[in-house]
């Protein structure tokens, strides 16, 4: 559940590389960001002309030249003005926040789903999802915002600037003194904020992680009374979220009154300078008015505007987990494509084939296996041995590092990864359910089996017995990821969801035995169903299952040591009457 | 249990004075606030403007007071410098108000976040057997930052609305009482539409997020499920899912969009208007010359700077109405009773009397829903004896285990370790005794030694050398980069379950502890290992009482007693010698175990 943020990746200032490809996404949006643009114009436009109709209504007031009437006409239109561009304006950000951030999670979704399972290996799935939610949105939320405050915020202040100059240039430039020591102002204030912001966002997200320990561990620390020391290494980290936090809100208490303060010395300069021209009769008292309306109004943009730029540059750690995601290439794609083989496939052939990860040392050496259709293999060996990988390369969820694996001759690189991974079938050791009824869970294994063919495989691995005693039979809600479900009820779905698929390869990662005897005796038996007349491997932890199997494999340091039947293993005294030997001395001993 | 607004009393305990002064803060700068424009508006008039007609004889009076038109004429810079200072001032108490109420807050949300934690820690484990955890965190996270926002912004806005609403009212009536009507006639619709609207479109609010809790839940169960996915070659079906929740999320959350261009612009329009209304009417009466140009100034002002915060008023009150929700979510864990302490005073085994005997006396107990988890328990065991239970999922063993290490309080009989009654021991006292190993044993992100160091935190390294080794970890522990330094969990690298159950052993065994207990915490280890292991317990035999729990017979066998559980009762009894030749449970499991040598 923790959102890790990982914003060590970002630099100071904008890295206008990054936005390109990010602007390339909001490309088919570009009518609206036009559209929010021209809002955004004449909203700052409004903005400028507002105050200046309201002098010109003092003047002609004081003067008393009417026409009063005529001024409150155009007022009125200027609101109305005011009042849609600003429902267009935020419409239009819904077209393109909305939209984007639909493309971009449907992209990184894709993308995710082709990615190969080396680039899983080393990210857990809550800063995966990170990417997909927070991630996505926040780049498609700033992009329009940033845009439009620019335009607004530029508009504005441009306006504003020259409406002043052209009606007292002057008076406008001793006002306008006030915006270098606004904008330093402001520019140190949201530099030390995106500092304190991202020191407080990293140590929430350990009170997040401190939490999701203290609940997931609470019966070790029981266990243990470890409550005390818990509870003062969290405090360290309250105290800390404390302090940033505190820092945080300083900050904004301290920038706030010098914004105001500067900008009540521009009305003071602007009704100082501009009351003694007045009083002289240089300046009409409308502008004096209007001098003093602006003065008053230019720190909003300035405001606005820093915001949004500290906005974007928090976004652009975003912009750049999220890019590098969608750059990423899956390491195993089709090749030289030949046709898929025959309707059965007839053998698999392992030649000569080694493996090693990116990082460490070789986990496979030259293994030769060849398993023909209608056999099972077994993989005996202990933990790290190597067993799993050969699983991992047989699915091509890696490819080998030297040698080739062969189906009917061919070379699987050469053939198509969806060809493959829809010939195969696998039950793994931590049976997999998700959200949904019994039916849809089984039914995942062929999307178009009817109801009949569903329970018809249930029952011929033993699983309708139990399914039949829930209220709601097949139409039981399994919960999220099955967690209502016994760990052994869970392994029958996952077989029943095998048999249906009916593949031409299939693979069993055996569960080791957390569940009692006799539900374990059930599992077996659906197993022993699911494998008739495949092609298996079967990464095996029990001596049925081992005794069962065509071939045995004795994997050791990424070798095959042995390989053979049961027996004839046995026989030889190798390696495998050892291991065999270690696993049920402590019987053998009390048979003696 | 306390309201949730007694909570939040409780909470402000000892911020209550800081908390109450930022509020003095935020009305003394209110007020100075306001002042601003008045001084603004005596200088028009008085100073500037010739037109000595309609100037509210509450500003002459002021003038008058300061020494007269003649004197403030030639000293205008008094007023620059009083519009500055009283801004100043005003920013003062800005900065007070806002430093006031974050030190008042941050203060208050640390004791919550601690408070929680605490509470989480000494909550029973019947609490958490119906919670999710999931659930749970939410509520101390983002419940939590609710409530922050509440105290930090919040209380404070709507203070400031209403204030921004007030404090002005009596200087207005003074220098135009028609003028004030004018200024507010909006007001009531702008606030009235604000709040409807809010309440109205709360429930378009909570589908958006309900829409996107759905779009994570299905991510989330296809990263997880990812092997499965390429399984089944399911990448089109997921991709088309996923797709499905995607739209619906983006048309619901447009909706949202267009909504909110409704509100905004419409509460726009109104606050424009009723500035134009201050404007034009104003103007007339200027013209008329029944208002002077300093007070139209002073009331264009004023709304100027009431109207926006008056037009959030809505949003914060919808904010509000989640705040509440939050804090009733927080009470929820709080308020729950936490593990009893003891009743009876004497609540140590002091150290001749520790043995390691454990009786279970006619021991029954019952889950929440009724269920019978244990029925008439009975047995012994001496001290440095092993007893193993075995039964399938369900019959009671591991209540067996919760109960002696309290847990669970259980209904009736007793449970003694070396003659005390564990309910009148400090549970923590009890725990100190006993060493458990579960079957997916849970390790805390830090480095190995650290965890294994939880239960002896003077262990020397030779130490937790030797309880790694009895535990068959050591080599695997120094296979790694870091060895004993290397940090397990999310931050780390990920142990499989064998090695998770092999490390929660050595810690258990370095602990120790007068009672051993292994809840089926060998399940994931590969049986040679487990046989060396099981040999290393054997050597240690007589240092501590042993429970064993396991589905394999080999675990079981050497016991000195085995106990056969099934339904909550006790259904056979024996060593394994007298029940592999007993008709039972035991002797179906010895031939369904061994037919296959």
């Amino acid at each position: 559940m923790t959102y890790q943020e990982d914003d060590d990746v970002q630099s100071a200032g904008l890295n206008a590389a990054l936005w390109r490809p990010m602007l390339a996404y909001a490309r088919p949006y570009w009518r609206s960001f036009v559209g929010l643009g021209l809002a955004g114009m004449a909203v700052a436009l409004c903005d400028v002309l507002l105050p200046r109709v309201t002098g010109v209504v003092i003047d002609s007031a004081v003067s008393g030249a009417g026409r009063i009437g005529l001024y409150g006409a155009f007022y009125a239109g200027l609101i109305l003005l005011l009042a849609f561009m600003v429902w267009l304006f935020i419409v239009m950000a819904g077209v393109t926040a909305t939209g984007v951030a639909y493309d971009l999670r449907r992209l990184a979704f894709g993308r995710l789903q082709q990615l190969s399972f080396s680039f899983y290996d080393h990210r857990p799935v809550g800063w995966l999802m990170a990417r997909v939610t927070t991630d996505c949105d926040r780049i498609s939320s700033v992009l329009p915002w940033t845009l439009l405050d620019a335009v607004w915020g530029s508009f504005l202040l441009s306006g504003i600037t020259a409406m002043m100059l052209w009606m007292n240039w002057k008076l406008a430039l001793i006002i306008l003194s006030i915006v270098p020591p606004l904008s330093i102002a402001t520019a140190i204030y949201q530099r030390r904020l995106i500092h304190t912001q991202r020191l407080a966002r990293k140590t929430n997200s350990k009170i997040t992680a401190g939490f999701n320990e203290g609940i997931a561990g609470v019966r070790t620390t029981k266990a243990f009374v470890r409550e005390e020391e818990n509870l003062r290494e969290f405090q360290t980290l309250t105290t800390e979220m404390f302090d940033y936090s505190l820092r945080n809100s300083l900050q904004a208490a301290v920038y706030l009154p010098i914004v105001m303060s500067l900008g009540a010395a521009g009305v003071g300069l602007a009704l100082w300078r501009g009351g003694l021209l007045a009083f002289t009769g240089n300046l009409a008292l409308g502008d004096l008015f209007v001098f003093m309306q602006y003065a008053g109004l230019f720190h909003i943009p300035i405001q606005e505007m820093a915001q949004r730029f500290t906005g974007l540059q928090a976004a652009q750690a975003s912009a750049e987990r999220l890019q590098s995601l969608l750059d990423t290439e899956p390491e195993i794609r089709d090749g030289r494509v030949s046709d898929d083989p025959g309707e059965r496939i007839r053998e698999i052939v392992f030649d000569n084939v080694s493996f090693e990860y990116k990082q460490g040392g070789p986990v496979l050496t030259d293994v030769n296996i060849r398993i023909g259709r209608g056999e099972s293999v077994a993989l005996v060996g202990e933990t790290g041995s190597g067993k799993s990988t050969i699983v991992k390369l047989l699915c091509r969820f890696y490819e080998p590092t030297q040698g080739r694996i062969l189906i009917d001759g061919v070379d699987y690189r050469n053939l198509r990864l969806h060809w493959l991974q829809s010939s195969l079938g696998m039950v793994l050791q931590e049976p997999h359910l998700f959200s949904g009824t019994i039916r849809e869970n089984i039914r995942y294994g062929r999307l178009d089996a009817t109801d009949d063919e569903v329970e018809s495989v249930a029952r011929q691995v033993g699983a309708a017995a139990f399914i039949d005693s829930l209220p709601a039979r097949y139409d039981t809600e399994v919960g999220e990821s099955g967690n209502r479900l016994s760990t052994g009820q869970k392994q029958l779905i996952t077989l029943a969801r095998a048999l249906l698929a009916d593949p031409q390869i299939l693979v069993l990662d055996e569960a080791t035995s957390s569940v009692d005897t006799e539900t374990e005796r059930g599992i077996q038996k659906g197993i022993d169903v699911v494998l008739k007349g495949r092609i298996s491997v079967i990464i095996a932890h029990r001596l049925s299952t081992i005794r069962a199997a065509d071939r045995i494999l004795v994997i050791d340091h990424g070798r095959i040591l042995e390989e053979g039947k049961h027996a004839e293993l046995l026989a030889k005294r190798g390696p495998y009457a050892h291991l065999y030997e270690e696993q049920f001395r402590s019987q053998l001993t009390v048979r003696a | 249990m306390i309201s949730k607004y007694q909570l939040i009393w409780q909470l402000m305990h000892g911020q209550r004075l800081r908390y109450g002064a930022a509020v003095a803060a935020l009305v003394l700068g209110s007020c100075f606030l306001y002042l601003v424009p008045l001084v603004s508006s005596v200088v028009l008039d008085v100073i500037i403007s010739d037109n000595g007609s309609g100037t509210s004889p509450f500003i002459l009076r002021t003038v008058e007071s300061i020494g007269g038109r003649d004197f403030a004429r030639a000293n205008l810079w008094i007023a620059v410098a009083l519009i500055f200072g009283l801004t100043a001032f005003a920013g003062l108490f800005t900065y007070l108000r806002g430093r006031w109420a974050a030190e008042a807050t941050e203060r208050i949300i640390r004791g919550l976040r601690d408070r929680l934690y605490d509470q989480l820690q000494h909550l029973p484990c019947s609490y958490y057997d119906r919670a999710e955890t999931g659930d749970l965190i939410q509520r101390c996270t983002s419940d939590v930052e609710t409530v922050r926002q509440f105290l930090l912004n919040q209380v404070v806005e709507i203070g400031r609305a209403a204030l921004m609403l007030l404090v002005p009212l009596p200087l207005m009536y003074a220098i135009d009482p028609r003028m004030t009507g004018v200024s507010l006639i909006l007001i009531p619709p702008i606030v009235g539409f604000s709040v409807v609207f809010f309440r109205k479109v709360r429930h378009r609010f909570e589908e958006v997020d309900k829409a996107e809790g759905r779009l994570t839940s299905t991510l989330q169960e296809n990263l997880t499920g990812i092997r499965v996915v390429r399984a089944f070659a399911r990448q089109e079906y997921e991709i088309r899912k996923f797709g499905a929740r995607n739209g619906n999320h983006r048309d619901l959350d447009y909706r949202l969009y267009r909504l909110l261009a409704t509100f905004w612009s419409t509460s726009d329009f109104l606050c424009m208007a009723q500035i134009a209304l201050v404007v034009f009417t104003g103007g007339v009466w200027l013209a008329s010359g029944s208002l002077s140009v300093g007070s139209f100034f002073f009331f264009l002002s004023v709304v100027n700077m009431f109207i926006w915060p008056v037009r959030m008023m809505g949003r914060i009150l919808t904010e509000l109405g989640k705040a509440t929700v939050a804090i009733g979510r927080i009470q929820e864990i709080l308020g729950h009773e936490r593990e009893s302490t003891p009743i009876v005073a004497n609540t140590t085994i002091t150290p001749p009397d520790q043995r390691g005997e454990i009786v279970f006396d006619r021991v029954t107990f019952s889950h929440r829903d009724g269920t019978c988890a244990l029925q008439d328990v009975s047995f012994r065991v001496a001290p440095g004896s092993t007893l193993a239970l075995l039964g399938p999922s369900g019959s009671g063993k591991s209540t067996v285990v919760n109960l002696l290490l309290r847990l669970y309080d259980h209904a009736k009989g007793s449970i003694q370790i070396d003659g005390h009654n564990i309910a009148n021991l400090d549970r923590k006292a009890v725990r100190r005794r006993i060493s458990v190993v579960m079957q997916e044993p849970f390790l805390y992100s830090k480095s190995v030694r650290a965890n294994l160091m939880l239960g002896h935190p003077t262990a020397t390294h030779e130490e937790i050398a030797t309880a790694s080794a009895s535990a068959c970890v050591h080599d695997t522990i120094m296979e790694f980069e870091g060895g004993y330094e290397t940090v397990v969990g999310e931050r780390g690298i990920t142990l499989s379950g064998g090695q998770r159950q092999r490390v929660a052993l050595a810690r258990a065994l370095l602990k120790e502890p007068l009672i051993l207990v292994l809840d089926d915490a060998l399940s994931a280890v590969d049986s040679e290992t487990e046989s060396l292991i099981l040999a290393a317990l054997k050597s240690r035999r007589g240092r501590h009482t042993t429970i064993v729990i396991a589905h394999r017979l080999s675990t079981l066998m050497h016991a000195d007693e085995i106990l056969v559980f099934d339904r909550g009762r006790i259904i056979q009894r024996g060593t394994h010698n007298s029940l592999k030749e007993e008709a039972g449970l035991y002797a179906r499991i010895w031939k369904m175990q061994t037919e296959n040598i």
